[in-house]
Order: C-alpha cells, then sequence, then structure tokens
C-alpha cells in the first residue's frame, strides 16, 4: 500500500483557498482554544468556556457572510469541498443552531456542574463536523464529516455519568450509529470499487449509465442511504431516538433531534444530488417506502405518547418523514425537491428547538417532561403558554407560522412531480398532518384550558440565555411564515447554484 | 488480479459481523462485531483501490482505520461506564427507557 | 499443470514433511519415554514460585485508560508513515501540515496529563 502511494510522483502542492475554508479553521482553532483553556486553566476556566462557544459561533458567521455577498462558488481539492450558496445557508443553519443549544445549555450544564469545558470543546468539534459536512463533495469528506459530527455527539449523549438513563442513552445512540456508519461504508465501498473514484460527481458518472444497475451500484446505494436514514431516524431505523433523546441531557436532545438531522440530511442531499442522481430507479422507491412509513408510524406512536420529549422524538420521526417526501420524486422534479427539503429544514430547526427551549424552561420549575406537567401552564407562565404554542402549531403546519409554508412547499413538490407516485406521497402527508394536529393541539389544551396539577402555581424563573434563545426561534419561526420570501430567497440563489440536476 | 476472493472474503466478514451485531447480548463483543465489518470495508476498499491503481481506496481505508479506533475508543469508554454503574455489560439489561 | 500451481506444490510438500518430522519426534519420544504423572510435574510453572489463584483474573481498570491512549496515538501514526515515505516532496507545506497535525494530537496528551489521567496513584 505505501508502495502504491509511493508511485505518486510529482507531487503538486494543492492549491487551498483561505476564504472558502475559513469557517471550518475559525471554528478548529475556537475549539482548540476551549481546549488550551482547559490545560492552562483548569477548574478556573469554566465559566469562560460558555461565553467563548458562543463568540466563535458567531465568529464564524463572518466569513460566512461575506463568501455570501461575495456570491461566487468556490471548489477546491478537485471538487472534494465545494463552497456555494447551498453549503452558505446549510453551514450558517448549523451555527445559528448550534448558537441556540449553547443558550439552551449555559444554565442547565452550570447548574448541573457538569463538565463544562469538555462539553463546549465537544459541542463545536461537532458543528465542525457539520459545517464541513455542508461542503463534502467526496466520499471520504462525507465520511469524515459524519463521524467529526457523530463522535462528540455519542458522548454528550452519556454526559449525565451517574444517572443509568443517560448511560443507556448514549449506549443505544452510539451502538445504533456505529453500526449504521459501519452499514454505510461498506455501500460506500462498494460505491468506490464501482465508480473507481471517490468523488461524488464522478460517481455519479459510472452509476448513471443507461441500462439496469450493476449489483454492486444497487448495494452500494440502498447500504448508503440505510446508513444515513438511521442518522436522520426514518422509520424502521428510528428506534433509538426516543430513548436517546428521553435518557439523555435535554440540550443535548435538542442537539441531536435538530442540528444532527440536519447534518443527516445534508448528507443524503449531496449524495443523492450530486452521488447517485441519475441511478433514481434505485433511490426513489427506497426514499418513497422510507418518506411514507416514517410519516405515518411516527404520528400514530406519537399519539400515545405520556412523556412530551418522547412525543416530540416520534414527531421528529413524522417530519424526517415530510422532509423525505421530495426526495422521491427528486428525478421528476430536481432542484425543486432540494429547495423544499432545505426549506423544511431551516423551519424545522427553528420551531423543533423552540419546543425544547420551552421543555427545559419548564422543567427548571416541575422536574418532568410529562405532558401532564404542562397542564395550566397559561395560569402562571403566560408567556411560555404563547410561545410553546406558536412551536406546537408551526410543526402542526397551521398558517401563517413556518411550519406551514415548509409544507406547502414539500406538497408543491410531490404533486408538481405529476406521477401516481408523487400524488400518493401527497396524500400520506395530507392524512398524517391531520392526524399531527391532534396531539399537538392536545398539549394546547392542556396548557390554556386545564389546572395545574397539585395547584402549584408559582411563576417559572426563565433565565436570560432561555429568553434569548426562545426569542430567536419564535422570531424566526412566525417570520418564515408571514414572511415567506425570507425563505424562498434562499431557494433562488440555491437553484443559481446549480447543485446536481 | 484477483478481485473476487477479496470480495468474497470482505462479504463473508460483513455477514458475520451483522450477525454478532445483532445477536450478541454482550457489549463487548457488539464492539468486536462492528470491527469486523470496518475490516470488511478496509478489504473492500484497498482491494477495489489495487484492482483500478488508483490510491483514493488506501486512502480511504487509512481514514476508516483511525476513525474506527476513535469510535471504538469512545465505545468502551461507554460500555465500561455502564459496567461501573450496573457491574454488567449485557445489553439486554438496559432497558430503563422504553415506550 | 501450471507453473502457478507448481509452485504451490513444493510449498504443500515442505509443509507435510514439517508435520511429519514433528510427529515422528514426538511420537518416538512417546514410545520410548517412561510415564509417572505426579501433581508437581503437572502444575504450571511459574519462575519456581507456587501457582496461585485462577488465570482469569481480571486485569486492573487503570490499565484501560493507558491502553485507550496508546491506541488512539498508535494508530494516528497511519497518517504519519504516508507522509514520511514522500517527506522530500511535500516540503516545507508537508512539514506545517504535519505539525499542526501532531499539535491537535498533542493537545491530546496535554489534557490528558493536566488531568491526572497518566498518574498511577
Amino acid at each position: 500500500m505505501l508502495a502504491l502511494l509511493a508511485q505518486e510522483v510529482d507531487f503538486v502542492r494543492p492549491a487551498i483557498d483561505w476564504h472558502a475554508v475559513a469557517p471550518e479553521l475559525t471554528l478548529l482553532a475556537f475549539g482548540a482554544l476551549v481546549t488550551v483553556m482547559d490545560i492552562v486553566w483548569l477548574e478556573r476556566g469554566r465559566r469562560l468556556t460558555s461565553s467563548v462557544a458562543s463568540i466563535a459561533l458567531l465568529v464564524t458567521m463572518i466569513p460566512i457572510v461575506t463568501l455570501a455577498l461575495d456570491g461566487e462558488d468556490r471548489v477546491m481539492f478537485g471538487g472534494a469541498f465545494v463552497v456555494d450558496n447551498y453549503a452558505l445557508v446549510m453551514k450558517a443553519m448549523f451555527l445559528v443552531a448550534g448558537y441556540v443549544v449553547v443558550l439552551l445549555s449555559t444554565n442547565y450544564v452550570a447548574e448541573g456542574d457538569y463538565w463544562e469545558s469538555e462539553y463546549y470543546g465537544l459541542l463545536l468539534s461537532s458543528i465542525l463536523g457539520m459545517v464541513l459536512m455542508a461542503s463534502a463533495r467526496d466520499l471520504i469528506t462525507v465520511f469524515v464529516a459524519l463521524e467529526l459530527l457523530s463522535i462528540p455527539a455519542y458522548m454528550l449523549a452519556t454526559w449525565r455519568k451517574r444517572d443509568l438513563k443517560s448511560n443507556e442513552a448514549g449506549l443505544k445512540y452510539y451502538l445504533m450509529g456505529v453500526f449504521a456508519s459501519a452499514i454505510m461504508l461498506y455501500g460506500m465501498s462498494l460505491l468506490y470499487g464501482g465508480a473507481g473514484s471517490t468523488l461524488l460527481a464522478d460517481i455519479n458518472e459510472a452509476v448513471s449509465v443507461d441500462g439496469s444497475p450493476s449489483a454492486i451500484v444497487v448495494v452500494g446505494v440502498i447500504f448508503v442511504i440505510i446508513g444515513f436514514a438511521f442518522k436522520v431516524s426514518a422509520f424502521p431505523f428510528h428506534t433509538w431516538a426516543p430513548d436517546t433523546y428521553e435518557g439523555a441531557p435535554t440540550p443535548v436532545t435538542a442537539f441531536l433531534s435538530v442540528a444532527s438531522k440536519a447534518a443527516g440530511f445534508v448528507a443524503l442531499l449531496n449524495l443523492l444530488f450530486v452521488g447517485f442522481f441519475g441511478r433514481d430507479d434505485v433511490y426513489e422507491p427506497l426514499i418513497w417506502i422510507l418518506a411514507a412509513a416514517s410519516m405515518t408510524v411516527g404520528n400514530l406512536v406519537a399519539l400515545r405518547q405520556t412523556n412530551l420529549v418522547r412525543m416530540l422524538a416520534y414527531s421528529g420521526v413524522a417530519q424526517a418523514g415530510y422532509m423525505l417526501a421530495p426526495l422521491a420524486v427528486a428525478s421528476d422534479v430536481g432542484d425543486a425537491a432540494l429547495t423544499a427539503t432545505v426549506t423544511y429544514l431551516l423551519v424545522y430547526a427553528a420551531m423543533n428547538l423552540g419546543a425544547f427551549a420551552i421543555v427545559l424552561a419548564v422543567a427548571r420549575k416541575t422536574r418532568s417532561a410529562e405532558i401532564d406537567s404542562f397542564k395550566g401552564l397559561f395560569g402562571y407562565a403566560p408567556g411560555l403558554t404563547i410561545a410553546m404554542s406558536v412551536f406546537l402549531f408551526s410543526l402542526a403546519g397551521i398558517p401563517p407560522l413556518g411550519g406551514w409554508w415548509a409544507k406547502f412547499r414539500v406538497m408543491e413538490a410531490v404533486i408538481e412531480a405529476e406521477s401516481a407516485s408523487g400524488v400518493v406521497l401527497g396524500v400520506f402527508v395530507a392524512v398524517n398532518s391531520v392526524i399531527a394536529l391532534y396531539y399537538y393541539a392536545r398539549i394546547g389544551l392542556g396548557m390554556w384550558a386545564e389546572d395545574a396539577p397539585n395547584g402549584d402555581t408559582t411563576p417559572i424563573r426563565v433565565p436570560a440565555s432561555l429568553v434569548s434563545a426562545l426569542a430567536i426561534t419564535a422570531a424566526l419561526t412566525i417570520a418564515f411564515g408571514v414572511y415567506p420570501p425570507l425563505v424562498s430567497e434562499f431557494d433562488v440563489t440555491l437553484l443559481a447554484g446549480g447543485l446536481g440536476g | 488480479m484477483l478481485l473476487n476472493q477479496f470480495l468474497l472474503l470482505s462479504a463473508v466478514l460483513f455477514c458475520l459481523g451483522v450477525y454478532g451485531v445483532l445477536a450478541r447480548k454482550n457489549g463487548m463483543l457488539v464492539l468486536m462485531s462492528v470491527e469486523l465489518i470496518l475490516n470488511a470495508v478496509n478489504i473492500n476498499l484497498v482491494a477495489f483501490g489495487a484492482f483500478r491503481a488508483d490510491v483514493g481506496g488506501s486512502v480511504f481505508a487509512l481514514f476508516t482505520i483511525a476513525v474506527a479506533a476513535a469510535e471504538v475508543g469512545i465505545g468502551l469508554a461507554i460500555v465500561l461506564l455502564m459496567y461501573r454503574n450496573r457491574r454488567s455489560i449485557d445489553l439486554t439489561q438496559a432497558d430503563l427507557l422504553k415506550g | 499443470m501450471s507453473d502457478f500451481l507448481r509452485s504451490y506444490l513444493t510449498v504443500g510438500i515442505f509443509g507435510l514433511i514439517g508435520v511429519a518430522l514433528v510427529g515422528v519426534f514426538l511420537g518416538l519420544g512417546k514410545i520410548l519415554r517412561p510415564n509417572k504423572p505426579t501433581l508437581a510435574k503437572t502444575e504450571a510453572y511459574e519462575s519456581g514460585v507456587e501457582p496461585t489463584g485462577d488465570m482469569w483474573s481480571q486485569a486492573n481498570i487503570r490499565y484501560y485508560v493507558f491502553a485507550l491512549l496508546f491506541v488512539m496515538f498508535d494508530v494516528e501514526a497511519v497518517f504519519i508513515f504516508p507522509w514520511a515515505t514522500r517527506l522530500e516532496a511535500y516540503g516545507t507545506f508537508g512539514l506545517i501540515e504535519m505539525a499542526i497535525f501532531i499539535f491537535i494530537l498533542l493537545l491530546g496528551l496535554l489534557y490528558a496529563w493536566r488531568k491526572g489521567v497518566l498518574k498511577w496513584a
């Protein structure tokens, strides 16, 4: 093997566009800084780490904004690393979601006395993996980015070391995640064998030849999609999600259910649209089944949950189904499917993070995430009740909130395909939205109309960081719905970005 | 160049690994089974790389080896944590969370 | 028979001769020597000290952390070997890249040291 490496006689120094990799390098530098602070100051540095982490995420936004203003697509390493509008939108989303997670974590981690320096260091490296994933257009880069974002997440899920539930959450997440990534890797190795290159663009050329696909390509594509189906918690690969969400620390749950899921989707989008777009006869039926099964099973199981976090986990499975739906007709509608999924991801991030922020705020008083403990919330925390209603109705897809617009785009994409499978999928989305409305509305009704259990109506003291997290997510949720151009503006640039197709 | 034999070996390893992950109850043995799958991947990558005279396969295999080590390190730590808290690494006993 | 298989035939014959030789010598010894087993003779030899305990004893949990650190840094060497084979070609650029790589690895080791993981007590 080494002899093979040594055959490459003339080494040409790769041209590095420092501006294009600036976001990744900034995050890396801040991640190293958090570790150095810990090494130098030990316990004395703990107070600062949460602020350093939030500063890191805000500073990383600067190169993203300048790259967006520049507007030029940048390609590096022979096409393995691409910065286009799509990548920038996703990177910005990961950074904002990461910032909100830091806000959610600040009090939780400090009050729980949970190894703060390591917590924020790992959080930053996980976000670094996600930011890298948005630009990855090569099997190796996708794989490294995936592991960079997953491995810290396994540790974060197990963060409460002495708590058996947290142990179990981490263990289940780890075993499922590692198994899925091993299967995905096996698929990647077959795709590499079929194409003779790790570049997604080359793979697309090799697998998209007319006629029936070779066995290697079919197995490769299916294994890779199954690997990411675990990551986005699509049925029947969702079994880890409810358990992990319930057992993990709540800010970590918010991170997993939003950022980690979005990263899985970003990888899936990269692979589908750049890697094997021409092989729609293989991936479309598979995605169709995953999408239809996820929404239906996710919603039906969510109906009988008594714990809000578990309910949000199953509702997340259903939401993953909605997000997969446009991809099942990707070959017919092209970039419209991409924009629908990206829009849904942006809106979902805002509203789901918001819902978890409320869970955190209420749990500060009730120490519980049971749905019953939310009863009568309006009596003593009207502000939280209104915000929670906004997030729940947005998740259900009621106008004029963001979720409505996202669902509308998904419906538009599947109907636009003008195929029987697309229309049937549209019916699935519609029926499931009605089912979902029932359990979201049930919580809303409990909060507004019923009395608090055991009549405890002392007000909740919400710390400033949680208030700002709520303000950011609520503002985004409402803004996306009231003024859709905010997200559809991205659509236009995305089309110009011309990912795959 | 013999490619089929390598692919066959790797397919057998892959199946053994998948069987191990699904059938074993001991946390350590599940980790070992995952390693089997990853080694199957490495054999595939290196065989395809040599077959096509492309270094990409070997490079990919190097990354897989390094990342697998990191992954298993975390896995061992989590299994060890479970052992400390429960005095057992039987995965079927991890059943606090369900519904 | 092709040359390719013929060369394997040689390996096979050598293997057979090897197995036969070992078998003959061990068999001869078995036939010729007297057989009088006693307890002291069948015991495992531990440098003359009397063996105690079970051989499946559990290793101290502290070894685990060292083993883990060793595995991590040992495996990261897979990136250094290919770099070392082409050291001159990569020049200063390669040197700086590797320095950054090793710096990040070193942070991990320093972290372990500062947290007192490397102390036995």
